[in-house]
């Protein structure tokens, strides 16, 4: 085979696998930052945490939230969905940051697997 | 008294898959990261098979209870990948599953199959969130992508499937009813695979299960049925293990289904993963084991 076909395709292999892994460590992610609440179901993302963030600041003690699922979710605790939500956040943040740090060092198909 | 809550698993022998042993591994699985009771149902053979063949006392450490039943099941026959290269067949009895309803112990139970491994305690959820029934609605392959349109609807403009390989459910008449419907549906499976237009011979509870979500939500899109909010990691027939890390790493090999002599490695770390091919866990079976005492 032509050597520059062969490293072409074999950097093909290499983009087509670290594509998927960045796509798996975003799966696990991203299921971290499920949080369950009060029979409702919350994504700890930027959009959520400053909605919570800004009814506290106003001073809002028990409100009813739209969940992921568009359900009413009474919340009578919103500091403690906050916490919650910012501890999902952090928790998933920090392991897609420790992940790709680790990827991004890798440049073959071997390196990606740990091997 | 039944007890609060637990996971329960059916597994029958065939004279090609071991299934009780897969039970035991994936009932590992569960002790490790749900940290609930589990219980296997099977028949007087298999049960004889555990006794005899494996060390009974090590699986007592999983499996809190056993239920023996001695359901009639039609044959029905299935053609097994193990990698695109290996095939065999073997009967595949799944015709008695609706019965949990009837087999649980629990109150609450998830039912899982025994090729579904859990690896985190996600699924430690369920217990307080779900009222009625909770089920797989959406789902990807080792590549992150959606599965075949086959596998996403019943026909191509079919209703949408649910996976039937993790059912939580509780005691509510929502349940009970569910459970009646999908027991209605496997008794007249012809004329529901008329009417919903499914293919093939094989009989799956994932068309059951689809069809009676579908039935109870008004036959409209509904959420009376709830579904989980993350995906369903399916390890395909053709998949395989390359390699298991004691770190809960797993190294796979996912298949190209359009040129099935291509293949990419996959690191899973520590996503519920549910393996189809079922000759690759048994080919890591101690290794597995090992990471989950």
């Amino acid at each position: 085979m032509d050597e520059r076909l062969q490293k072409a395709l074999e950097f093909s292999n290499y983009s087509l696998t670290i594509t998927n892994q960045k796509k798996n460590i975003k799966n696990r992610i991203n299921q971290i930052r499920i949080v369950h609440y009060n029979n409702g179901v919350f994504f700890a993302d930027e959009q959520t945490i400053s909605f919570i963030k800004t009814l506290i600041d106003l001073e809002h003690k028990s409100v009813v939230l739209i969940d992921t699922k568009e359900n009413p979710v009474e919340v009578e605790n919103l500091k403690e969905l906050l916490n919650n939500l910012t501890s999902a956040y952090f928790s998933a943040t920090n392991e897609l940051n420790a992940e790709f740090v680790k990827i991004k060092k890798q440049r073959t198909v071997k390196q990606i697997m740990d091997w | 008294m039944s007890k609060e809550k637990g996971v329960c698993f059916f597994a029958y022998n065939n004279e090609q898959i071991d299934y009780i042993k897969l039970a035991i591994l994936a009932a590992a699985h569960v002790k490790k990261h749900l940290n609930v009771p589990v219980t296997v149902i099977t028949d007087e053979g298999t049960y004889s098979w555990l006794k005899s063949s494996h060390d009974i006392g090590k699986s007592s450490k999983y499996i809190d209870d056993v239920v023996i039943t001695e359901d009639e099941m039609q044959t029905n026959p299935r053609k097994h990948w193990d990698s695109p290269w290996s095939s065999f067949n073997a009967p595949f009895l799944n015709g008695n599953k609706h019965k949990i309803w009837k087999y649980s112990p629990y109150e609450k139970t998830l039912l899982l199959d025994i090729d579904y491994m859990v690896r985190n305690d996600f699924l430690n959820h369920s217990w307080d969130q779900y009222t009625g029934v909770c089920m797989y609605s959406q789902a990807c392959d080792l590549r992150n992508e959606l599965p075949g349109s086959r596998e996403r609807f019943l026909f191509d403009a079919g209703i949408p499937m649910w996976w039937s390989t993790v059912v939580y459910f509780d005691r509510t008449e929502v349940s009970k009813l569910f459970f009646d419907m999908w027991e209605h549906i496997s008794e007249n499976y012809d004329y529901y695979q008329y009417l919903y237009n499914f293919p093939g011979k094989l009989f799956r509870t994932d068309y059951c299960v689809s069809i009676a979500t579908h039935i109870l939500n008004g036959m409209v899109s509904g959420d009376h049925i709830n579904s989980f909010p993350n995906q369903l990691i399916n390890m395909d027939q053709k998949d395989d293990i390359v390699e298991v890390r004691d770190n809960s790493e797993w190294i796979m090999l996912s298949n190209d289904t359009n040129e099935k002599w291509k293949n990419i490695l996959v690191n899973n770390k520590s996503l519920d993963v549910h393996c189809m091919n079922k000759r690759a866990i048994d080919r890591h079976y101690d290794k597995i084991m090992e990471t989950v005492k």
